[in-house]
This record gives structure tokens, C-alpha cells and sequence, in this order.
């Protein structure tokens, strides 16, 4: 008797973490089947009608993306743009950063979540706003204007990375450089630089990453010279051909999943919930 | 430009400089000219184009100057505009419900740390890193005609002889919503319930209740603040969601859609038209945004 | 009242409970003592059923619960941290359990004020824990654990959150509380003086294992081993050797002297013995007091002016060390010859081979 009320207990036990795995790996299911159907669809030729899997595999669809679809000069806008973004971002963050981080200012927090606004607001409000104003200043059609479009929603991470790595600085490393004879300016190449390294490194990542994504102020500020990833993937899908599309949303996907996998091994990526909106 | 030399050269010297020591005065003096760079990046890239959108929103369509509230008139009287706003609120409240009831009971799973939870927590966070063009792009695939679920569904369910309507449909969105924004509820709420000090749970039990009723006693009132910031920005996400519908949206057009479109479609674009959308939307969008700050505050300060 | 038979319970390759054999009789407040890691809140977990032992039964009432939920076992705890209902006033944390078992509002509230009342606390029934203290907080936890009359009381180191002055305060009310009701009581705790001060038997675990189990004067008076004569209470240990065994008392010799004890079983001349003495009952002799049974030789290595004591660090031939407090007008110096004496029957007889480590 007591052999079989053991045995239940530890039969209900068994069931509820079945149930439990059966949920998790549903959810699994949900969320990754779409990419695995992208992936797919990327590579495989003749799927139509009813099957599990593409009957035959081929890399044609990534050949027409590079030879018609122009991948590669989107690819470099796209990096150009970027990089910009990244360069004006990096710097923005760096001073700021350091304002926020180092000097006693009133009303930090205000200042602070005033910064993080336009990722709060959807991009879509005020890039009307953007297109005008980049109409009037013959900034349409530019790497330099969208990239400045991009500043928009990539400068508020940059400020919220570097003033963390910023504030995180040791007082004393600083105070120890300037009684070794160390002037602002060398204390600053030789110290900070290095020490505020991975912080950088961490910000230029994650700013290159959203400006990459960027699709809906791209999509107002762009022109047939600066054609990004995403619009070029998104003018595949009113095209019509989904295996194309697959194809670049394959390319598109990359740098977002490498991200991931980085940051799920290193912080608690349930940080990064918070200031955070979707494209 | 002007100001990406600006920003270069106010790195060098004045970020080097003093860091300790030094008045409040010497310091705020420092920290207001390091943050010129980004101010004038907010005020040029967000502020400006923002006014400028609210400007628009009260110009005459088409004219460059004069002042007229017609286009908010228009908006807000014509009963497909009304439809445009219930849909969005509709697609967001459905969105955020569903959202919610998915995440608590998948909050309480990982919670227990079973063996290949890091896995799974990474999963959750799939829909937030990825670009929402590429989410809605993989969504129309697998839930369309010929994708899995339809296949899956037609070989389990053999009298069905048509597949499921999925895509462009309503509820279709409803669903990719959920995909894209649950995250969003799941990651507040699991930190809500970890961070319960499990004694108390224990307390609890030992005084009786039941694993259900821990559950409605103890766990989940102590856990809904988190549940419901995690909400919040889940509808904040939802309400503003522009990729996602543009791409699967089919005749469904939210808000952010019905701006595109304005500019898009009608030649030469209905800008005040657009403007004043935006301005509603970006109202709600605040209010939101306060009720979510609000909420965050009476968190810090109960405990 | 409640048992634990054979609990084995293993972390991996740790093993928090080693064939832990305990019964608590009814009625009485039995603490399970010992250092950190020694496994008695294991052993308190696996009476709760927050813990599962992976060999063993636990029963409670003479019923097996082994099998059975927590929240069915009907026991009452106490925690450390309080484990109070942030979301709920005073009144219904204490009126919890009740509100599970269906009882009816109107008398939930009197027996909640009731309970409210045993430890106090009448007046704050309407708020919450964050505006009561430490030892408010306690009591509430107490009340709750104790409202539906359970069958065991179980304390998880209740005070070890409470300032010193706060902890003896609280130690006899929960005493009183306790032997007011009748109600049975296993106690865990790492502190020996609150042990020895509550208790009517002592467990003492080490290393998963039961040391001793045994009434205060007991465990402190007959410590069954080095590990719990160390553990209770100051020692002294002096090791020596048999010289010889006659009637029912041996002769043991230690460095600067020799002792008769009571002869263990077994005992003969040659084996080697490990002598336990309370240091505040060794009686410090000048140097030409009459050598004798119990009489040690010892110097003076250094002495410390306490105001109304000297406290004396001594040396004894074989590189032994000992610490004394002794009168001030005792006054002696550095190098000063001394003897000891340790009363007859003062001297315990330990096992040697029994590991304290």
C-alpha cells in the first residue's frame, strides 16, 4: 500500500514534468519552425504541394540574389550605412557615456530615459518627420543620410552600453595613472581607451546589429542608391518569389542569431528587455 | 558633416579630463558640453522631424502654410479610420491576452530549472534579437497553404480537404503578434517569479495549500506587477507594430500601416493626412509609456 | 510523535543524511545541533517533505507520510526569514492556513486574534510585515505556524535573524509559547547555548550523521565523543597512556602529572586515552602545592590583565597549551612554575579513535 502510493506520487511527478517539457517543446516548435522553413525554402527547388521537405536542393536562388537581385551592392550599403551609423553612434555614446557616467549632473534619470525616447515611440511617427526633413536637405538617397536616420535608434544603445562601462571604471586606476605623471590626454589613450575597450567592442556590436535591421526608417529615407537588406528584402516579398526572399532573409537573419548566441553565454540577456521596442 | 566633426573633436580633450575632484559646478559644466553630441543628435534626428510631423499634422493637405485641424477631423470622423483604430487596439489587446496567458504558465516551467532550460529561455529570446520582416516572412511560410502547420493539420485531420486560412486572415496576425511580442510578458514575468523568495512559498505549503492553491494565494499576486509591465510592453510593441503588418497584414492595415500608406499610395502624398495619424498614434504611445514608468516605480518602492 | 527511519538522502556525491535514525517523543522540544553543513536542516526539510530522502521513511503519528505532499503533512514551521505574506496584513498571514482549510470568515478572525494574542501582537493585526521589526515579524510566523494546532512545530534556526539582545528575549517566549501549548517541537539551530538553554533533548548531527542524542546535562556532561564535547561547550583534551588498571578506576598519565578516572571496558595498561576537562573547572595551584592524583605541572607562558580577572595562556610539558582565567591577585609572571589541578571526576574519558575533524 505504502509501495503503491510511492509509486503514484512518483507516476505524478513524472507526468507533470512531461507536461512540462511537452510545453517547452511546443514553444520550441513555434518559434524556430518559421527560420527552419526560411532555410529551407532557400535551398530547395520544386516545393510545391504537399511535402515535408524540398525534393531537391540548390544553391540557384542565392546565385539569382548575388546576379540580379544585386546582394552584393546591397550587402555593401547595408555595411556602408552601418558603419557609419556605428562611427557617429560610438562617438555620440562615448560622450554621453561619459557625462552619464562620470559627472554630477541634475536630473540624470530624466536626461537619461529623454535620450532613450525614440526607442519607446514607433520609428514610423516621427520618420514622416525625417523624410521631410531630409527632402529639404538633399539628404534622400545618401549613406550618410540614413545612416544619420539610423543615428536615431542606434545612439540611445550606444549611450545605454557606454555609460554602464563608463560608470564601471575604477576611480583609483584613474587617480593611480595621474600620480604616475600620466597628462588627460596620455591617461586617456593609454587608460581609459583600453580598459573602456570590451564596452566599445560590446556598443559597436549591438549598434551595427539594429542599424543592419533597420527597416522602417530606411524604408522612408532610402533611394535606389542605398538600398539596404531589409527594404531589399522586403521589395522581394511584394516580387512574389518566396524562395528569393528566403534567400536574403537567410543573409539577413545572420548577424541577429550571432548575437544571441554571444550574449545568452555571457550576460543575462533578460537585461536588454526594458528600453527595448520591435522594428 | 558638422556634427559628426563636432562629437570627434569633443572626445579627445574634454573626455580626458578631470575625473575626480573638482567642483559640482567644474563637473555639470563638463557633463553639459559632453552631452552637446547628443543632444544635438536628439534634437536634429528626433525632436525636429517630430515637431515637424506635428506641424504637418495641422497644414492644410498639400499646402506649406496655414492652419487647419481637417486632417485630425477627417481622421477621427470617417468610419474606416474608426475601424483602423479598433483593429489596432483590438490586434494589440488580443496580442497582449494571449501573450499573457502563454507566459505565465511557461514562466513557472523554466522556473524550475529543468534539465536543458538555458535552452529554452535562449528560445524565448529568438523573437526579440530577430528583425520583424524576417519573423513575419518565415510566419507566412509556415503557416501558409503549403507550409507545416497546414501539412501537419491536413495528414492528422483527413476530413479537412482545404487548408486552414491563416495568413492575412485576423487571427493570423493575432498569432504572428503573439510570436513576435510575447517575449516581451515572459521576460518580465520570469524575473517577477524568480525573484520570490522562496521561503515563502514554502511557508505556504507547510501551512497547507496545495500547489494550485501556492499558486493563486501567494505566487501569482505577489508576481503581478511583473505580469503586468511585461503586458504593457507587449501592447506598447503590438500597438506600434509596423514590418509585421505591412508584410502580413493583407487588407488589414493598423495605424502605422495607414501612415505608409498615405504616403505611398496617393500621388502626391497625403502628408497632413499621415502627420495627423502619426500624432494620435504617438499620443497613445506616451500614454502607455507613462502608465508603463509608473508601474516600474510603485515596483521599486513596495518592496 | 515524529520519526525519521534509516533517511539517507545524497546530493550527487554529497550525503547530507547518513542513516539518520531520530524519534521525537510527544510532547517534548527536541533540537537537532551541529555546525553548518552537518545536515540537520536537511533533516528538518525531509520532516517537512520539502526533501526527499533517497532511502528512509519519515512518519509522523505512527502514519508512513513519506509519500505524502507538504502540504498534507499538517506540521507548523518557523523560518529564518520570517517567510511572511508581503501582499497580506498580519491577520491574514495568520489566518491563512484556516482560509485554506475552509474555515468561515467569522470564526477565522477569532481564532486569529486568539493566536494574536498568544504571542502579543493583538494590536497590529491590520499591518503589513514590512512595518513590524524583526522580532515582531517572528512572532507572526510563529502565530501562523501554530493557529491550526498542528501536530509538530517545526523551528529552522527561527532566531539567527535577530540582534543578540533580541535572540535571548525571543528564545524564552517561544519556549513559553511552546510548553503553554503542549505542542511537540523539533528545533534547529548552530548555536550550542540556545540548544543547551531550550531544549529537553539534544541531537547533535555531524556529517549527515547523529552524534549524540541525549537531555542538555547529558550531551554536555557525557559527551559521547570528541567531536561533541568540542562542539558543546569550552574543552580541554589531554592525551595519555594507561599506567595501570585497579578496582574499577585506571591510572592515566599525561603530560606533568597523572589522573585516576573510572576504568573503561577494556582497559588495560599500555593503551593510549583522550581525557576531556571543562576549563573553567581545572583549579590553578602555586608551584609547591603537594603533587598528587589529578595535580599537573604547567608554566606560566603569558598573562593578561582583564580588570576584575587574569587570563593566563600555560604550557604543559609535551607542548600542550592551555587557557585559564583565574583571580587578580593570583598576579603571576611569564615563566612561572604552576600546577593544576583538575577535581577527581572532573576528567572525562573520550574514545581516541574517535575523529573530530
Amino acid at each position: 500500500m505504502r509501495e503503491a502510493a510511492r509509486a503514484y506520487g512518483q507516476a505524478f511527478r513524472e507526468a507533470r514534468t512531461l507536461l512540462a517539457y511537452t510545453l517547452l517543446v511546443s514553444l520550441t516548435l513555434f518559434i524556430l519552425a518559421p527560420f527552419a522553413m526560411i532555410a529551407l525554402r532557400s535551398v530547395g527547388r520544386g516545393w510545391f504541394g504537399k511535402r515535408w521537405l524540398p525534393p531537391e536542393l540548390t544553391l540557384e536562388w542565392y546565385r539569382w540574389a548575388v546576379e540580379v537581385g544585386n546582394i552584393p551592392e546591397v550587402l555593401k550599403n547595408t555595411v556602408i550605412i552601418g558603419g557609419l551609423a556605428v562611427l557617429i553612434s560610438t562617438a555620440i555614446g562615448l560622450t554621453a557615456g561619459w557625462a552619464f557616467g562620470r559627472c554630477r549632473l541634475p536630473g540624470k534619470e530624466l536626461l537619461m530615459a529623454l535620450l532613450l525616447l525614440p526607442l519607446m515611440i514607433p520609428p514610423i511617427t516621427y520618420a514622416l518627420g525625417v523624410a521631410r526633413l531630409f527632402y529639404a536637405l538633399h539628404l534622400v538617397d545618401t549613406h550618410v543620410g540614413v545612416a544619420l536616420a539610423h543615428v536615431a535608434v542606434c545612439a540611445p544603445y550606444a549611450i545605454m552600453v557606454l555609460s554602464a562601462s563608463i560608470e564601471g571604471l575604477d576611480e583609483r586606476v584613474l587617480e593611480a595613472a595621474s600620480v604616475c605623471g600620466a597628462g588627460p590626454g596620455r591617461r586617456f589613450l593609454h587608460v581609459v581607451l583600453p580598459l573602456l575597450l570590451p564596452g566599445i567592442v560590446a556598443s559597436a556590436i549591438f549598434t551595427f546589429t539594429h542599424s543592419y535591421n533597420e527597416f522602417t526608417l530606411t524604408l522612408l529615407t532610402y533611394g535606389p542608391h542605398t538600398v539596404t537588406l531589409p527594404v531589399r528584402t522586403y521589395l522581394a516579398v511584394g516580387d512574389g518569389y518566396w524562395e528569393i526572399t528566403s534567400a536574403m532573409a537567410v543573409l539577413m537573419v545572420i548577424p541577429s542569431l550571432l548575437i544571441l548566441a554571444v550574449v545568452q553565454r555571457r550576460a543575462r540577456p533578460e537585461r536588454l528587455v526594458g528600453g527595448f521596442k520591435g522594428a | 558633416m558638422g556634427l559628426a566633426g563636432g562629437s570627434v573633436a569633443g572626445r579627445g580633450p574634454a573626455a580626458g579630463g578631470r575625473v575626480s575632484g573638482g567642483g559640482t559646478r567644474a563637473d555639470a559644466r563638463l557633463g553639459g558640453l559632453l552631452l552637446v553630441p547628443a543632444l544635438v543628435a536628439f534634437g536634429a534626428l528626433f525632436c525636429y522631424p517630430a515637431l515637424l510631423t506635428v506641424v504637418l499634422s495641422f497644414r492644410p493637405e498639400g499646402a506649406e502654410s496655414g492652419w487647419t485641424l481637417a486632417s485630425y477631423a477627417a481622421f477621427l470622423g470617417d468610419p474606416d479610420a474608426r475601424r483602423v483604430i479598433l483593429l489596432t487596439f483590438g490586434l494589440a489587446l488580443a496580442a497582449t491576452l494571449a501573450s499573457v496567458l502563454l507566459s505565465v504558465p511557461l514562466a513557472l516551467v523554466l522556473r524550475r530549472r529543468l534539465p536543458g532550460h538555458r535552452f529554452f529561455r535562449t528560445v524565448v529570446l529568438v523573437p526579440l534579437v530577430v528583425p520583424g520582416l524576417i519573423g513575419a516572412l518565415g510566419l507566412l511560410i509556415f503557416w501558409g497553404p503549403r507550409g507545416w502547420f497546414n501539412l501537419a493539420l491536413t495528414q492528422a485531420v483527413p476530413i479537412l480537404t482545404r487548408p486552414l486560412n491563416v495568413d492575412y486572415t485576423i487571427p493570423g496576425l493575432v498569432l504572428f503578434y503573439v510570436w513576435l511580442y510575447f517575449p516581451y510578458t515572459c521576460v518580465t514575468t520570469l524575473a517577477a517569479v524568480e525573484s520570490l523568495d522562496p521561503a515563502i512559498e514554502e511557508a505556504a505549503q507547510v501551512a497547507g495549500a496545495g500547489p494550485w492553491r501556492c499558486l493563486r494565494h501567494v505566487l501569482l499576486p505577489l508576481a503581478s506587477p511583473g505580469i503586468l509591465a511585461g503586458s504593457v510592453l507587449t501592447f506598447m510593441a503590438a500597438f506600434g507594430a509596423f514590418s509585421v503588418p505591412l508584410v502580413a497584414g493583407g487588407d488589414h492595415r493598423p495605424l502605422a500601416v495607414e501612415i505608409y500608406k498615405q504616403i505611398v499610395v496617393p500621388i502626391p502624398p497625403h502628408w497632413s493626412a499621415a502627420s495627423a495619424i502619426a500624432v494620435v498614434m504617438a499620443t497613445v504611445q506616451v500614454a502607455f509609456l507613462a502608465v508603463y514608468l509608473r508601474l516600474g516605480r510603485r515596483r521599486g518602492g513596495s518592496r | 510523535m515524529i520519526e525519521l527511519r534509516g533517511v539517507t538522502t545524497r546530493y550527487g556525491s554529497v550525503v547530507a543524511n547518513d542513516r539518520l535514525d531520530l524519534v521525537v517523543r510527544r510532547g517534548e522540544l527536541l533540537t537537532l545541533l551541529g555546525p553548518s553543513g552537518c545536515g540537520k536542516t536537511t533533516a528538518l526539510r525531509t520532516m517537512t517533505g520539502h526533501v526527499r530522502p533517497t532511502e528512509g521513511r519519515v512518519i509522523i503519528d505512527g502514519c508512513d507520510v513519506t509519500a505524502v505532499p507538504t502540504h498534507r503533512r499538517e506540521l507548523g514551521m518557523v523560518f529564518q526569514n520570517f517567510a511572511l505574506f508581503p501582499h497580506m496584513t498580519v491577520a491574514d498571514n495568520v489566518g491563512f492556513p484556516l482560509m485554506i482549510r475552509g474555515l468561515a470568515r467569522a470564526e477565522r478572525s477569532q481564532r486569529v486574534a486568539e493566536t494574536l494574542r498568544l504571542v502579543r501582537l493583538e494590536a497590529h493585526g491590520a499591518k503589513y510585515p514590512r512595518q513590524l521589526s524583526g522580532g515582531q515579524q517572528q512572532r507572526v510566523g510563529l502565530a501562523r505556524a501554530l493557529i491550526y494546532r498542528p501536530k509538530v512545530l517545526l523551528l529552522d534556526e527561527p532566531l539567527s535573524n535577530l540582534d543578540a539582545r533580541l535572540r535571548e528575549e525571543m528564545r524564552f517566549e517561544i519556549r513559553e509559547v511552546i510548553t503553554r501549548l503542549g505542542i511537540t517541537a523539533v528545533y534547529v539551530t548552530h548555536d550550542q547555548e540556545e540548544a543547551l538553554a531550550l531544549s529537553d533533548r539534544i541531537a547533535i548531527m555531524h556529517r549527515g550523521r547523529l552524534a549524540q542524542l541525549g537531555s542538555p546535562e547529558e550531551v554536555y556532561g557525557r559527551p559521547a565523543s570528541r567531536f561533541v564535547a568540542e562542539f558543546v561547550g569550552l574543552s580541554t583534551f589531554l592525551e595519555g597512556r594507561i599506567e595501570r588498571v585497579e578496582g574499577g578506576q585506571m591510572v592515566v598519565a599525561v603530560a606533568g602529572g597523572r589522573l585516576a578516572v573510572p576504568a573503561r571496558p577494556g582497559a588495560a595498561a599500555g593503551q593510549p586515552a583522550l581525557l576531556l576537562v571543562r576549563p573553567n573547572e581545572i583549579e590553578l595551584l602555586p608551584a609547591d602545592a603537594p603533587p598528587g592524583d589529578g595535580v599537573l605541572d604547567a608554566v606560566v607562558e603569558a598573562g593578561t590583565y582583564l580588570g576584575d580577572r587574569m587570563d593566563y595562556r600555560l604550557g604543559l610539558p609535551g607542548g600542550l597549551r592551555l587557557r585559564l582565567q583565574a583571580g587578580v591577585a593570583t598576579r603571576l609572571r611569564p615563566g612561572a612554575a604552576v600546577r593544576l589541578r583538575i577535581p577527581h571526576g572532573r576528567a572525562l574519558v573520550l574514545n581516541p579513535s574517535d575523529d573530530a575533524a
